[in-house]
């Protein structure tokens, strides 16, 4: 190959690999998780604690990160589809008039993993370079 | 009889240090205060409010033609999630506004709440009523961007009549596989209401009970962000009344039917909401010579949209139009029309102050007792409002 097609090739694999999507967050569970995919609108749900327990009927036990953190960000954007201030503002109207508690906020992916890790039935997400620590990773259809 | 619980000075004074204390030693979030051992962690959380508000003409809420501060909230609230199905939860209150609420602390809502399957839980306490989109949250400052809900549907001044009652309810949320989900409360119980002094008068009232509220309100969430719902309250009001000038004594049974048509889209930082509404009440009078037999229906409507810049300013409008009587709608004193516009400032996660104006048309949203038992009809017609508010919560 001339080293000028060469050079073209190589801006071009550049530039595809740059609009390729890659996802600002990575869905972690408990090991002892059985599932392996989950359903974007049951995610929701259960940040949104609409759903309560896993098809096991343990409980889901949500965990967010803090509300500037960009896996939060993102991930309310594309699960929740508000933005975390809308979502923070969903959550005033169920703690004030008696209808539930939000997952607990954690101020890192460390803490994140750890809670999960702890937690049978937790659900949380964390930025793609988090070290997982032998928690499980699950694909959001 | 006073029959809402009201909580001695003292106890007020605690709640304030306490609400101070926490709000001084916590303000990065909610204090979550953990007992011994393997107990689970009691969830604290907490908002006070002052605001004020000043008409161009006529007094609304309060005083509010010269200025008015009587417009202060404090709420404090404790929830225990017992075990994964059983949870505890209390909410004290206290609020002026003009000459309602006297800073008096009263619960609020407590409940037990058993969580059995996500599409069946039950509460029994003091619940709010879920009524139209907002009815149960519309004390929480913080959660909306308005300083006041609209008024046709929402009115600030019947929060004791129509936030909570003290029964049962039952509620749950189910999906419908591609058509979305429904989310789904019935309740029945009663109101204890107070007795209070009405100035101005005929009538003296001696005795007042709710022997009855039921109702419900269905939602169907079709595609993220969208909620349609319906919402139907029965209630009935036993009172008895004594004549001012003959020392008569009347019996009144109010039965109304409150119904209200509901939609709300939210997506990203963009809110929009409708909602319509007919609320039918009868007057039943033992001693029709003293006090006629009537029988009003009333329609409240208004479009609201909200939407928020960045993360420290949001705006919002809405157009909120109340009718009393459907059947008569003479202006001024039969109309209301509310033009709002808001904008809120989030100074940071804790604290917000909000500025709001209206341009009102008509006078059917008045209080003739506040405004010197002047006919509605004799009040101002085309008037403004102005609403500032500041809010801390955690």
């Amino acid at each position: 190959m001339r080293p000028g097609v060469s050079i073209l090739v190589a801006l071009a694999a550049a530039s595809v690999a740059a609009d390729t999507p890659r996802s600002a967050y990575v869905v972690i569970v408990h090991p002892a998780n059985r599932a392996s995919r989950i359903d974007r609108q049951f995610l929701a749900e259960a940040f949104l604690r609409r759903a309560t327990r896993w098809p096991d009927d343990t409980p889901i036990r949500p965990v967010d990160l803090g509300p500037d953190a960009r896996a939060r960000i993102r991930f309310s954007d594309e699960v929740l589809s508000r933005s975390v201030a809308s979502v923070r503002s969903y959550w005033q109207q169920r703690i004030f008039s008696g209808q539930g508690l939000p997952p607990p906020e954690l101020p890192d992916d460390e803490s994140v993993v750890a809670y999960v890790l702890s937690h049978p039935g937790a659900i949380g997400y964390v930025g793609p370079g988090a070290a997982l620590n032998g928690t499980k990773t699950v694909e959001v259809n | 009889m006073t029959r809402q619980r009201g909580i001695t000075t003292s106890t007020r004074l605690l709640l304030a240090g306490l609400a101070a204390a926490v709000l001084a030693q916590r303000p990065a979030s909610a204090a979550e205060l953990s007992l011994v051992g393997q107990l689970p962690s009691l969830d604290v959380h907490g908002f006070i409010s002052q605001g004020f508000l000043l008409t161009s003409a006529n007094d609304y809420l309060a005083e509010s033609s010269r200025g008015s501060f009587e417009f202060s909230e404090v709420g404090l609230n404790f929830t225990l999630p017992a075990t994964d199905r059983l949870t505890l939860g209390v909410q004290i209150f206290s609020r002026k506004l003009g000459p309602l609420g006297d800073y008096r602390a009263t619960f609020d809502w407590y409940y037990l709440d058993y969580h059995w399957k996500d599409w069946l839980g039950v509460r029994a306490g003091r619940v709010k009523l879920p009524f139209g989109l907002y009815n149960d949250v519309s004390d929480i400052d913080a959660a909306r961007t308005a300083v006041l809900l609209p008024p046709s549907i929402y009115p600030a001044q019947n929060r004791d009549f129509l936030l909570a009652q003290t029964g049962v309810e039952a509620y749950g949320y189910t999906r419908l596989g591609r058509a979305g989900a429904l989310d789904y409360r019935v309740y029945a119980g009663t109101i204890f209401l107070d007795l209070k002094p009405q100035p101005g008068s005929p009538f003296a009232v001696v005795d007042l009970k709710v022997p009855y509220v039921v109702g419900g309100r269905v939602q169907w969430l079709p595609i993220d962000g969208l909620r349609l719902g319906g919402s139907l309250q029965f209630l009935r009001l036993d009172t008895d009344l004594l004549a001012s000038s003959t020392s008569g004594r009347v019996a009144l049974r109010i039965p109304a039917t409150l119904w209200v048509a509901s939609a709300e889209y939210t997506v990203h930082d963009l809110v929009l909401a409708a909602e319509y509404s007919r609320w039918l009440v009868k007057n039943e009078s033992d001693n029709p010579s003293l006090f006629p037999q009537s029988s009003t229906t009333s329609e409240r409507a208004y479009v609201l949209a909200t939407y928020r810049l960045n993360p420290w300013l949001q705006a919002g409008t809405y157009y909120s139009r109340l009718v009393p009587d459907v059947d008569r709608r003479t202006f001024p004193a039969d109309i209301q029309h509310d033009f709002a516009f808001t904008l809120r400032f989030d100074i940071n996660r804790y604290w917000l102050i909000k500025a709001e104006g209206h341009y009102m048309r008509g006078t059917a949203g008045l209080s003739s007792s506040l405004n010197g038992n002047r006919p509605l009809r004799a009040l101002t017609p085309d008037w403004a409002l102005f609403a500032l508010k500041t809010t801390a919560y955690f």
